[in-house]
């Protein structure tokens, strides 16, 4: 049993005896009362989408399941196809790529994840680096307190770029570390 | 789908009281609410009766199951033991997500049908609210799926908690100056310290002890207007023990400068009300008794609740966006009070400028608290949206 504070995006839970993936989770909510958890989820077996808010306490059964190193290969649309080290390909609808899909990038090593035989989703490691694209220049003299701005990243298909929200000082074509749990920029990788 | 003709006709309420009054104080107001104007049986499980007692005195601290103004109030006393399923109502809520005994849970899955399961959460004016607002969450492993209802400031939440006689009560009480020299008389008032009350500026001041009250006390004692304020016993009683040099009992008080403290009897609901009805500023603190001081239409300065890496710091700016409308002076003054303002930590707030510019704001914050509030009232109100939605469920 894991708290759904500790679960991930393109975990597999079960909920009501079926199994469920979960494709997306927002944390809101206060150290008071206690934080939110709001998934995106889609039922294995029927592909029907559900969503729920837990709390962080509330406890499930992660259904373990099988898991291969895979690489993105390309996308054939509506299916990302992956290939692991001996050339098997695995297609993954797009539904199920969950947050993936906003760090894809083409030899992106990841985790597919296997239910009845089948890959259904991709893990991605928590923490990733990925090139700015673009940004605006930072401001000067606007440089107090908790400002930020946004940052454009990197991705295979230029339709599933997204934005994250970076520091004035993160420049256009740098690498940044980004917690892929929650979107956030971690840092500048600096060689 | 089944009739929802008769339904609710029963409810309860889990309330586990975290620290301070907040979480009896709203479940005792929801509970009465139902009760009274819904005509709903309602049982109250409290885990602790001595913080319910200091706000509704008729609640005997000592009693395992009592009726208090027609609610059953139950003390939660553990998770342990077994319960039946005949026993289990209508309608649950889970008060600020406490975990309900896993024997009432068991009894709720095998009640047919099962009840309604309302998750009820605290009061935010941050945007996340909306899209969480009756979401269902469900049972990992129970045929059970409860639902989470927020309070909140748009028609897309649940509204606030009021009564439906509330701005009726308010608006004869302050129409009768008879009563509100009864109601200082009743706090210990002599009739000379009401008088200069009603010539000067009469503040409540409810707040935590981590409020800057040196700063405040300091800019009303060196103030040009008479300031009367009135703060119940226990309230930052440190700070102001240390403005008497005595301890800070009811019926102490003191004039320094411009200031009148006076520490007023801790007291119910109902009188809070009239508190915050009879003074032209109130300081509030936490949910409820900020909510009331919406209803009370006058200006107020809310202290949150704080939390762990500032988080009720956002909260805040969200409310105060919401709500204050464009008056600078209740913005900073707010982010101040609440230590949420400034980019350095040894910067000191100027309270004398931040209370000169908050009180010739204050006509400007009368006009705009009005005007929230008739946006509140737009919302309806929470209780009867909760049963629409819980009716919805069946």
């Amino acid at each position: 049993m894991k708290p759904a504070k500790e679960i991930r995006v393109g975990n597999i839970i079960m909920v009501d005896e079926k199994p469920f993936i979960v494709l997306r989770s927002d944390v809101n909510g206060s150290s008071r009362t206690g934080f939110t958890y709001k998934w995106k989820m889609k039922n294995l077996l029927t592909n029907a989408p559900l969503e729920n808010v837990f709390r962080g306490d509330d406890k499930f059964d992660v259904v373990v399941l099988d898991k291969k190193p895979v690489t993105y290969s390309y996308f054939a649309d509506p299916l990302y196809v992956f290939m692991d080290e001996e050339y098997n390909q695995y297609e993954i609808e797009e539904e199920n790529m969950g947050e993936a899909i906003n760090y894809l990038k083409d030899g992106m090593e990841c985790e597919a994840v296997f239910y009845d035989g089948k890959a259904i989703s991709v893990e991605l490691p928590i923490t990733i680096a990925r090139q700015v694209i673009y940004t605006e220049p930072a401001v000067k003299g606007n440089t107090s307190g908790n400002v930020l701005k946004e940052a454009k990243l990197e991705n295979a298909i230029e339709a599933k770029q997204f934005t994250i929200q970076v520091p004035l000082f993160v420049n256009q074509d740098d690498t940044i570390e980004i917690d892929t749990r929650t979107a956030e920029y971690k840092r500048v990788v600096r060689n | 789908m089944q009739s929802t003709q008769g339904f609710p006709r029963s409810l309860a309420i889990f309330c586990k009281v975290v620290d301070n009054f907040g979480d009896i104080g709203i479940c005792w107001r929801l509970a009465r609410l139902l009760r009274h104007e819904h005509a709903i049986a309602v049982t109250l499980w409290v885990d602790d009766l001595r913080s319910f007692r200091r706000i509704w005195p008729a609640v005997d601290a000592g009693a395992e199951v009592q009726e208090v103004d027609g609610v059953q109030v139950r003390h939660w006393r553990g998770q342990d033991g077994g319960f039946d399923p005949a026993g289990v109502p209508d309608i649950v809520i889970e008060f600020f997500g406490v975990e309900l005994p896993p024997g009432y849970v068991a009894a709720m899955a095998r009640r047919d049908p099962p009840p309604v399961w309302i998750n009820y959460e605290g009061l935010s004016a941050e945007a996340w609210v909306e899209g969480c607002h009756t979401l269902p969450s469900m049972h990992p492993r129970l045929k059970l799926t409860k639902h989470f209802f927020f309070p909140g400031f748009t028609a897309k939440t649940g509204g606030l908690l009021r009564e439906a006689a509330l701005l009726d009560q308010r608006d004869r009480f302050r129409a009768d100056p008879a009563a509100l020299d009864a109601f200082f008389a009743q706090l210990g008032l002599s009739a000379q310290e009401i008088a200069a009350a009603k010539a000067g500026l009469r503040v409540s001041l409810f707040c935590y002890p981590e409020a800057p009250i040196d700063g405040l006390f300091g800019a009303w004692e060196a103030g040009a207007r008479p300031v009367t304020c009135l703060v119940p016993e226990g309230v930052a009683a440190e700070r102001v023990a240390a403005f008497f040099g005595a301890p800070a009992v009811p019926g102490a008080t003191a004039t320094r400068g411009a200031l009148t403290l006076r520490v007023i009897p801790f007291m119910a609901q109902t009188d809070y009300d009239r508190l915050l009805w009879a003074c032209d500023l109130n300081f509030v603190r936490g949910e409820d008794s900020w909510v009331r001081a919406q209803w009370a239409g006058r200006p107020f300065v809310w202290h949150i609740y704080p939390q762990d890496e500032n988080l009720h710091h956002v909260k805040l700016r969200a409310f105060l966006q919401m709500a204050a409308g464009s008056v600078e002076s209740l913005i900073d003054f707010s982010l101040r009070w609440n230590g949420a303002a400034g980019t350095t930590t040894d910067e000191r707030p100027d309270w004398p400028a931040l209370w000169t510019a908050l009180q010739a704001d204050l006509p400007a914050i009368d006009a705009r608290a009005a005007a929230w509030q008739a946006s509140m009232l737009a919302n309806g109100d929470l209780v009867s949206n909760l049963l629409r939605f819980a009716r919805s469920l069946r």
